[in-house]
């Protein structure tokens, strides 16, 4: 049976799926929407989420090191908040010295890719998993990575069904965003039934 | 006259911050399955925002958009510190079982990006006004979902066992957040095209008598 | 929706009835008259759903519509004998009013009604929908049923035995859904339904074919064969082959696209099934692809309208 599990990578999927930010923590669901309205923006925000969940987790590594479960630990935020807020303005800074235009088409836009629910959550979500545990800062990496991977594969599958999503059939008072809910709520189902 | 209060209290139907603007969901979803947790939520929610925004409303206009954005986020996170400790006096419970939703509260959407869009461009009467509108559109959703959900779905009402034998379990997870919301927002605007019909047509027949 | 499946519905209502009317006799033979109760109010009240939901979206009630009571249908042959009427009714209104008339209705279907009809009433009254009535238990149309078990399809999963015989297969004298258990009839009711054109052939076959080389491959039982032929009469299999996956209205129209998404249907399905046991996977796994189906529909739409452009211009060009 262990064999068998290790051929086939459906089961992996399946558990990447039943950790999925979106689909199970509903984390990141507005920026997702406001991404989905077109591919570029969906490629842009998908990256950098990816960028900050996966470096953020990195940083917050050191930063629950320091902190604990301690008098410090109400802070955490705050820490992860000035972590976060560093490798934004660092991110802004390569941008703006790699290609002035690029910055300034970014710069109006690339808060909501940083400052949001997908970005903190999965700071809190991977500190949470390994609280307790003594483990390296190579699993905290991996989390954060998975986390921005969930995220590519929930805009992926909202993506698939954008166009009917917004069609002129759907009704209009559910027509786009309460549409997209519904459709993520069902996805969301499957995965939950399979978990 | 009337436009301008139209403006201030349209955070509470109108603009609606999670049924019109799509905005904080996560909480709405993940953690408006039961009053309880819903009322922790909301007085969080409330006093962080309320309190950011007031707040940050100080920060020099003339300081740039990306190191403001930094600015509004490391106030609410310091406003939410006082708060969560409150929280955890009257809420103990609801505080360890919401987890990570708690902290999430302080960076909510209302602070991040409506702040600059919206809220700093208005008069600071006017902006408390729709602030707090705002603020209330947000606990009422949170309420009213929680208040369903957890009936539908455990067949109490705040923890007290209503008279319910048929229960939808589904009703209180993940995914039935997600369709719960879906189906309150499309509900949400086919009321408000109605009503706005309702005022158009309101307005053709005083037109047509004024005539 | 492409002409010939405009003009189709009709008929593909008309034989999917009479064929699920075969599943519903035989599960009034083995079980009594509650489950025939329960899928005639089913179907009832889910009709009286579509045309509520089609007044409030101000479209006009038509023949076509009626694919809602085959939906219906469907979903209460994949429940227990002995399910709740309340609960295959909300399993019902669910499928018509969120699974359907939400995202635009018949005429933007995007995932399959029955199989989010069930995967509701899965995640929601799990111990309800998995407890079955032995065969030969009659139920009477208000009568509560006291004894229930696992299905075969349970003990195979996670044991590897399926004890019954051949002329039990055929019969569906054995534990499972009302209608997913009458292998003889569903045999038949798919060489009807394909032939008729009422179901894609490619989404069934490859189901059926997916499933197949994946239980070859990695058996369940000592023998290969076997566990092949176990693999497709088991799960929901052959019962989903026949009336979700292969659904016109989810399916690409291409045998080729579909017979794609059918294969990758069975064999994730099948791949679920050995490694956690998990019964019924099919229709969850249906409904978990659906954005593979719509992403082949929206290439297949690409290829058409490219093709198209194409031929206009090559049109001008011989001007």
């Amino acid at each position: 049976m262990t064999g068998v599990k290790k051929m086939f990578l459906v089961t992996e999927f399946i558990a990447l799926l039943g950790t999925n930010l979106i689909l199970m923590q509903a984390l990141g669901t507005s920026t997702l929407f406001i991404a989905c309205n077109s591919k570029k923006n969906l490629v842009f925000t998908a990256s950098v989420i990816t960028f900050f969940t996966t470096f953020g987790s990195a940083v917050s590594y050191f930063i629950d090191r320091f902190a604990g479960n301690g008098k410090l630990s109400d802070f955490r935020l705050l820490f992860y908040i000035l972590a976060t807020g560093f490798l934004y303005v660092f991110l802004l800074s390569v941008f703006y010295f790699v290609s002035r235009n690029l910055f300034e088409k970014i710069r109006k836009y690339i808060h909501i890719s940083v400052f949001n629910c997908a970005v903190m959550g999965t700071l809190f979500t991977v500190s949470e998993k390994y609280s307790g545990y003594s483990v390296s800062l190579s699993e905290y990496v991996l989390g954060g990575f998975q986390a921005g991977a969930g995220f590519i594969i929930a805009s992926l599958i909202l993506t698939s069904a954008y166009r009917s999503l917004n069609s002129a059939k759907v009704p209009v008072s559910f027509r786009g965003f309460p549409a997209m809910l519904i459709y993520l709520g069902i996805i969301s189902m499957a995965v939950y039934a399979l978990k | 006259m009337n436009k301008n209060k139209k403006k201030t209290f349209e955070g509470l139907f109108s603009d609606n911050t999670v049924l019109y603007s799509f905005m904080v969901i996560s909480p709405v979803i993940m953690c408006g399955n039961t009053v309880k947790n819903a009322l922790a939520l909301i007085y969080a929610f409330s006093a962080i925002t309320f309190i950011s925004v007031i707040v940050s409303s100080f920060v020099p206009k003339s300081i740039p958009y990306s190191v403001k954005i930094i600015i509004y986020a490391v106030i609410s996170a310091l406003v939410y510190i006082p708060v969560k400790m409150t929280a955890q006096e009257y809420f103990s419970e609801v505080v360890a079982r919401t987890g990570i939703y708690f902290p999430l509260i302080a960076v909510n959407s209302l602070i991040t990006v409506q702040t600059e869009a919206k809220f700093f461009r208005m008069p600071k009467i006017k902006m408390i006004g729709s602030l707090v509108c705002h603020i209330l559109g947000f606990d009422a959703v949170m309420l009213v979902t929680a208040f369903i959900r957890e009936l539908v779905s455990y067949g109490t009402v705040n923890n007290r066992v209503m008279d319910s034998d048929f229960m939808i379990s589904g009703s209180g997870t993940v995914f039935g957040g997600f369709i719960f919301l879906g189906l309150l927002s499309g509900l949400y605007r086919k009321i408000s095209s109605l009503s706005e019909n309702e005022q158009v047509n309101d307005r053709g027949e005083e037109n047509v008598s004024g005539n | 929706m492409s002409e010939k499946l405009k003009k189709d519905q009709q008929s593909i209502w008309l034989d999917t009835l009479i064929t699920l009317s075969a599943l519903m006799l035989m599960a009034y033979f083995y079980y009594g008259s509650h489950i025939v109760f329960v899928g005639t109010v089913c179907a009832v009240v889910s009709l009286i759903a579509e045309i509520i939901c089609l007044r409030l979206m101000h479209r006009e009630f038509s023949a076509d519509d009626l694919s809602c009571t085959a939906d219906a249908l469907i979903t209460v042959l994949m429940l227990p004998a002995s399910i709740d009427l309340r609960t295959a009714l909300s399993a019902c209104i669910f499928g018509v009013i969120v699974a359907k008339n939400a995202l635009g209705g018949r005429m933007n279907t995007i995932f399959p009604p029955s199989a989010v009809s069930y995967l509701f009433a899965y995640t929601s009254w799990k111990s309800q929908v998995l407890t079955f009535p032995e065969p030969n238990t009659q139920q009477d149309v208000f009568e509560k049923s006291s004894v229930l078990v696992n299905s075969a399809s349970h003990v195979f999963n996670t044991t590897g035995r399926f004890s019954y015989s051949d002329f039990d297969i055929l019969m569906g004298n054995f534990s499972g859904g009302a209608g997913t258990v009458s292998i003889l009839i569903l045999i038949i009711s798919a060489l009807i339904l394909v032939f008729r054109k009422d179901i894609s052939a490619g989404a069934f076959f490859g189901t059926l074919f997916g499933t197949a080389f994946t239980a070859y491959l990695v058996p369940l039982t000592d023998d290969r064969l076997l566990s092949v032929k176990y693999a497709l009469i088991t799960n929901t299999v052959l019962f989903s082959a026949v009336y979700i996956v292969s659904d016109r209205r989810t399916n690409p129209e291409r045998n080729v696209y579909s017979f794609f998404y059918g294969l990758l249907t069975g064999t994730t399905s099948y791949i679920i099934t050995v490694t956690t046991a998990k019964e019924n996977a099919v229709v969850l796994v249906c409904v978990l692809l659906t954005p593979i189906a719509l992403a082949l529909k929206n290439l297949e739409r690409k290829i058409e309208l490219a093709d198209t452009e194409q031929l206009g211009k090559e049109a001008v060009s011989v001007e």
